[in-house]
């Protein structure tokens, strides 16, 4: 019985895709759930109008609140401009009598925090500000999750799946095949991906139209917006899913590095665990990951009306880092399905000349 | 007259028979294989090849019939007395080769057994990182590391080419001269020409047993010469007639008068004759006879 | 020579894969490249088909859609019933409907995969996956088929089936380049290539390979390997001596197809060795 165990361990040490997911999954892990995971969020951004402005400013409790502006000059216009823009969370409306206090209620977890503090502060100072909560009225979880959700549908089906889908090709030794058939590499890739593109578009539609037909959630923005930013976004995935494939053998091996690509984000990227709650030292990771800023778009677009100008910063990193990851899953996808020469076009036989 | 130890088969069966529901994989075999003897299971896939080494392995039972290993019925006692390579060598692909040895000699209780020297070379090596012919050598050493009487092998030489053949099976022979049984499992007509002896299976009967001379005795081939002989061949092969090209000559399995007579009505000329069949010409001819024939 | 390699020089990465391998493939003729593994046949079909360049030496094939090819690990589509993966060859050698269809027909007919056309490719044994990737190489009439060990690890009677195909495709015009294991297989063809390490052993008809065999063989009993080049056939040892007599106790054989192969890989390797 001790062979079967030391020839276990052995194996085991040389397979090093298992080996990395044994150490990194504790890691990941243990940073996510001890810096990360946190619902209470530690600093909120605050925007402070009107006449009493300053005074109100100060009066509200740090380290919690965090004033971002105070302008004494303007109105609750600007203030909900700056809470759409996701400039401030909570924006406090002063003059005519009681501070009105206006909060984003995509921002889920922030505005928790923000009630219970203004709640305390209520109780001790005896001032009970009206509050308004904009865009989730009822701070409805569902409302925050949906549109997340449609981001994480889109990773699996473009990471996770489609790597499985271009390996099995690989593994079952078809690409050789494929190379010598009369297609061009961009055959093969496009016709490689498109499946999946389109399977993981009807997805997102059924998610959102079950979002919003169980749940009540809202479509508040522009559709268009909303498809560009998917489109953007399913590329990006699409690309490491093919990426993925690029470097792996096998369906298992496929699996294991997705796998650890998928998990991240899922964990980090602000769909569940809210991203500033997480430690700033942590915080960074979300920053790099693509999912972060698919559902800034999806929950910007849903919730808050958002319109495009608004939201170039997230669209824009996802064009970038699209370009970019597809360009390079193509070029290594091309050179596992067309290393020979391109000169065998002709109907008449080719010779390929080479000098050494 | 020799003892009976001596003629005592390593294996054997007698009318074994494995049925599983309706199926029978296995009907009625009676093999036996003798110390020093090199035994070849011949047959199709799905020829019950694979079914009667487990019933000789005692894997299964069977189901009417009995099967002797080392004189009794199998156990894991005499199990341990037999070398067996499957076809995907049994090998961990991970592991070094010196690993692998070890955990074979660990599991069949051999502790002490060293390396021996004709793989030596690869200690260190990953049995994965090796090339075809090598990662067999290891299989085979490994196989024997514990002095096993009886040796199961299938396909042994399996896309070696042949001078790796000849080497692997100098070894499968130096085991059976030192007093080593063995039965193989191949598809391979080079491979069972350099058996004792061969069983041809099919549809889990045995058809033909006895020397490579023996089942190819008195079988014939028309061997046809011509000018002709794409014009020849497609109008044989379209006639259904078993026909393969070798260079231009072409070989056909069936009586030379039916041959000529086709091919003259055709207007081809060619010399027709009669030639003894090769070992493969003989199994495929064998295969092809209808049950009972 | 129509098409094949000429001289050439190939590698994988660092290491020199082929070296100065000529291969030559006519049309109406099957040229066999046998070897062991690692001899580098595999490396001379992907050049031929394009899939490695050269360093260095000539590759003459014609475009991709006269070329039919079949690689080691058997080209079909587990998850697709057989007529799923002629239609996609089909389609893919831009195979029209009637054109395809009398020639999928007869293919399924000579390969006995009637029967099985809604049966997926995962569920077909290994002669008759062999059978279908074959068949699929063939349905746009190549002018070059190029199988890649279409034969190793099959049945018997499937293996004759399949060369019957092979043999049908030669005897219909098309230029045959098949790589195998076994030497009965290459004492079929036109024209041998015997590789071993990357380089050409012995080449030229099955003939010429035969007569090719310089110096005496023989044969001798007895369980201790004899000194010389030797190796074990059945029970006998075949002793062979290129220059020279045969050592005591050996009886002079007639070399078959068998010897001289095994005798021209053992030249190469000392070839190799002796370096």
């Amino acid at each position: 019985m001790w062979a079967m165990i030391s020839k276990e361990f052995r194996e085991l040490r040389r397979d090093r895709r298992t080996v990395a997911m044994m150490i990194i999954l504790p890691i990941v892990l243990l940073v996510v759930f001890g810096y990360a995971a946190n619902f209470k969020v530690s600093d909120i951004p605050v925007v402070v109008v009107g006449p009493s402005a300053s005074q109100a400013a100060s009066l509200l409790p740090e380290p919690t609140f965090r004033v971002a502006e105070v302008d004494p000059a303007a109105g609750q216009t600007t203030a909900q401009a700056r809470l759409r823009d996701g400039k401030a969370v909570v924006a406090v409306v002063t003059g005519g009598g009681a501070p009105l206090i206006l909060m984003d209620g995509s921002q889920l977890f922030s505005v928790q925090t923000a009630e219970a503090a203004l709640g305390r502060m209520a109780q001790s100072s005896g001032v009970s500000p009206r509050v308004e909560i904009l865009y989730n009225k009822d701070l409805s979880t569902s409302w925050v999750m949906v549109p997340g959700l449609a981001g994480l549908i889109l990773v699996f089906i473009g990471t996770l799946i489609t790597s499985l889908g271009v390996v099995r090709e690989r593994q079952a030794g078809t690409l050789e095949q494929l190379a010598v058939m009369p297609f061009r590499a961009w055959d093969v890739i496009v016709g490689k991906i498109a499946p999946y593109l389109i399977v993981a578009a009807l997805d997102l539609v059924v998610i959102v139209v079950i979002g919003m037909g169980v749940f009540h959630v809202p479509f508040a923005g522009n559709a268009g917006t909303f498809a560009l930013g998917s489109a953007l976004f399913l590329l990006v995935t699409l690309g490491m899913g093919v990426l993925v494939s690029t470097v792996s053998q096998n369906q298992g091996q496929a699996i294991q590095l997705a796998f650890m690509l998928v998990l991240p984000q899922v964990l980090l990227s602000g769909l569940i665990f809210p991203i500033s709650s997480m430690a700033i030292g942590v915080r960074w990771i979300s920053y790099v990951l693509p999912l972060t800023y698919f559902i800034e778009i999806s929950r910007g677009v849903m919730l808050k009306a958002m319109p495009i100008t608004d939201l170039w910063e997230p669209i824009g990193l996802l064009a970038v880092l699209a370009v970019a990851v597809l360009g390079l899953a193509v070029f290594r996808f091309r050179r596992d399905l067309a290393p020979g020469s391109r000169k065998d076009r002709a109907a008449v036989p080719a010779q390929e000349l080479v000098a050494s | 007259m020799p003892s009976l130890a001596e003629t005592q088969a390593l294996a054997e069966t007698r009318a074994a028979t494995r049925r599983f529901g309706q199926f029978t994989a296995v009907s009625a075999v009676d093999l036996a294989v003798r110390p020093g003897e090199v035994l070849g299971l011949l047959g199709a896939n799905g020829a019950g090849k694979t079914t009667l080494i487990r019933l000789l392995l005692g894997l299964l039972p069977p189901s009417d019939g009995a099967i002797r290993l080392f004189g009794e019925p199998p156990s894991i006692e005499t199990r341990r007395r037999v070398g067996y390579v499957p076809q995907t060598l049994g090998l961990y692909a991970g592991l070094t080769v010196a690993e692998n040895w070890e955990f074979t000699a660990a599991a069949f209780r051999n502790r002490r057994a060293p390396l021996p020297e004709a793989i030596s070379a690869w200690k260190k090596e990953l049995v994965g990182s090796l090339p075809l012919g090598a990662q067999r050598q290891v299989a085979f050493a490994v196989a024997l590391s514990h002095q096993p009487e009886l040796l199961v092998l299938d396909e042994p030489t399996s896309g070696v080419g042949p001078l790796g053949s000849a080497r692997l099976w100098e070894g499968i022979r130096r085991a059976a001269t030192a007093g080593a049984g063995a039965l193989v499992t191949t598809h391979n007509m080079e491979e069972a020409e350099q058996c004792d002896r061969l069983m041809i299976m099919v549809d889990g009967k045995v058809v033909a047993a006895g020397t490579a001379a023996d089942i190819t005795d008195g079988l014939l081939v028309a061997e046809v010469r011509t000018a002709q002989w794409s014009r020849a061949f497609t109008l044989l092969d379209e006639s259904s007639f078993p026909v393969q090209l070798h260079g231009t000559m072409l070989r056909v399995g069936s009586q030379p008068a039916a041959v000529s007579g086709l091919l003259s009505h055709a207007g081809i000329s060619a010399t027709v004759e009669s030639v003894p069949a090769n070992l493969e010409e003989a199994f495929v001819a064998i295969v092809a006879r209808p049950a009972g024939a | 020579m129509k098409w094949g390699l000429q001289d050439v020089d190939a590698a994988r990465g660092r290491d020199l894969v082929l070296t100065g391998v000529t291969v030559p493939v006519d049309p109406s003729r099957v040229t066999v490249v046998v070897g062991g593994d690692g001899a580098g046949k595999s490396t001379c079909l992907e050049v031929l088909v394009g899939l490695l360049t050269v360093r260095s030496g000539t590759v003459l094939r014609p475009s991709k859609e006269r070329i039919g090819y079949v690689p080691a690990t058997a080209g079909l589509y587990a998850d697709l019933t057989v007529q799923e993966n002629l239609d996609f060859s089909a389609k893919a050698y831009g195979l029209s409907g009637r054109d395809y269809r009398q020639q999928a027909d007869r293919l399924l007919e000579q390969t006995g995969l009637g029967p099985a056309r809604r049966r997926l490719g995962g569920q077909l044994s290994g002669g008759m996956q062999r059978k279908l990737a074959v068949g699929m190489a063939l349905l746009h009439a190549p002018d070059l088929l190029v199988l890649d060990e279409p034969t190793t690890g099959v049945d018997p009677v499937s293996r004759a089936e399949l060369w019957r195909l092979i043999s049908g495709a030669a005897a219909a015009g098309t230029a045959v380049a098949v790589s195998t294991t076994y030497v009965n297989e290459a004492a079929r063809a036109a024209v041998v290539v015997l590789l071993e390490a990357g380089k050409v052993a012995a080449s030229g008809s099955p003939t010429q390979i035969l007569n090719g065999v310089p110096g005496v063989l023989g044969v001798m009993d007895g369980a201790e390997r004899p000194a010389g080049l030797a190796w074990r056939r059945g029970v006998t040892w075949r002793v062979w001596n290129p220059a020279g007599t045969l050592p005591e106790g050996a009886r002079p054989a007639v070399p078959d197809f068998e010897d001289a192969v095994v005798a021209a890989t053992l030249a190469s390797e000392h070839r190799e060795q002796g370096r």
